[in-house]
């Protein structure tokens, strides 16, 4: 954390190296966070592009002493994906009859092919499945938490919200998302 | 007293995460263990939370990041060096370019000889065509000269000077009586009645 600190430095010195070592650290774990909320790859690089801009032209307002870079960017993510999520929210109303064909698919290849579902790639997908059914609130604690390894107190910082709110979430997230699971015939562990 | 199912289920992430203190957790432990309903459900949620933890993070589309970097920092930009320099020069040992200049050029002998004859002959012409042209001009020069060196009047200038209260370089400010600018109009016309009658002779020594 403490490097990303000073290649802010850098960069707002002018140096360009400073920066193409700050979009090489923190590209995948940006295009996941978009990726996991939005679960689609195309929308998700496009905010990673739209992430970055925003990061780059905001760059000054950065202060370290108020938490990690790696906080700070999320909290940018987040703001994004909130405007994309109420930007998209009549489109995906129409979505509605395309989500019951995956669900039906899941089934039936869970009786076909069990073994298969151990393999880590297979559980991404199942994973992002299941994180679609459960309400954007909790969705993105659990993201936030679990996919993205950030801390109840990180999670505060980013969501804007008191303590016992991450937490609350982060628990509810969670139950909803094993009853997911569980209703989609799938054991993750 | 042991903790209630309601409890149990506000509790579980906390308990899963590590946050729970060392009596809590002991409590919580004490229910699920004997509890039906809340015995499977922490299996559940924590079977859930460890699949997430294993995951990996999805790779990124390749041309991503440099992407983002164009976008930021602009197009970048292609280094030069000696070797991208004297890149064209490998068409050159290519067979299939050696081969058509090959057949496009011709080396017989004949040809040769009668290229370089003719190559000669236009420096030579060329040469001899500069230096009858700087002759005119030496000529019209020398015709002029006499004329223009006591019309000048720039001997009878007064030209401004500096004052001994003012630094170097500052003058007293722009002199009244003397014009700003010399009319040089007043003196072309006979600078041109000159040239004209120099022309015809200049032109006629010229020719061969």
């Amino acid at each position: 954390m403490e490097q990303d600190a000073q290649l802010v430095q850098q960069c707002l010195r002018g140096n360009s190296s400073a920066w193409e070592e700050l979009v090489r650290r923190h590209t995948r774990r940006i295009y996941n966070l978009c990726y996991r909320f939005t679960s689609n790859r195309s929308e998700a690089e496009d905010l990673s592009q739209e992430v970055f801009l925003r990061v780059y032209r905001t760059l000054a307002s950065y202060r370290a002493i108020h938490g990690g870079f790696t906080t700070w960017m999320t909290s940018v993510t987040r703001n994004l994906l909130i405007d994309h999520y109420r930007r998209t929210r009549r489109d995906r109303l129409t979505d509605s009859l395309d989500d019951a064909m995956p669900k039906l698919e899941n089934k039936e290849s869970a009786a076909r092919r069990p073994d298969q579902h151990a393999v880590l790639g297979e559980l991404s997908g199942q994973v992002q499945r299941a994180l679609r059914k459960i309400s954007p609130d909790l969705r993105e604690a659990v993201i936030l938490r679990d996919l993205q390894g950030l801390d109840y107190q990180e999670i505060q910082q980013v969501l804007q919200v008191p303590e016992g709110t991450v937490k609350s979430r982060i628990n509810r997230g969670r139950i909803e998302l094993a009853k997911v699971f569980e209703q989609m015939g799938l054991r993750p562990e | 007293m042991s903790w209630t199912c309601e409890q149990i289920e506000a509790s579980l992430s906390e308990y899963l995460d590590g946050l729970l203190g060392e009596g809590a957790r002991r409590e919580f432990d004490a229910h699920a263990n004997h509890c039906d309903r809340c015995g499977p459900l922490v299996a559940r949620v924590s079977g859930v939370v460890s699949g997430l933890h294993r995951l990996e993070l999805l790779e990124e589309p390749p041309q991503l990041a440099a992407i983002i970097l164009d976008k930021t920092l602009g197009p970048k930009k292609q280094k030069l060096s000696w070797r991208s320099a004297f890149e064209w020069l490998r068409l050159l040992s290519r067979p299939r370019f050696a081969y058509s200049a090959v057949s496009i050029a011709d080396f017989r002998p004949a040809n040769l000889y009668r290229a370089a004859d003719r190559q000669v002959h236009l420096v030579y012409a060329r040469g001899s065509k500069f230096v009858a042209d700087l002759r005119v001009v030496y000529e019209i020069q020398s015709r002029l000269r006499p004329q223009s060196e006591p019309g000048t009047g720039l001997e009878n200038k007064k030209l401004p000077q500096n004052s001994p209260d003012n630094p170097p370089g500052m003058t007293n400010g722009p002199q009244r009586n003397q014009p700003r600018e010399l009319n040089r109009a007043d003196q072309l016309h006979p600078e041109l009645s000159v040239l004209a009658s120099a022309l015809p002779s200049a032109y006629e020594r010229s020719l061969p």
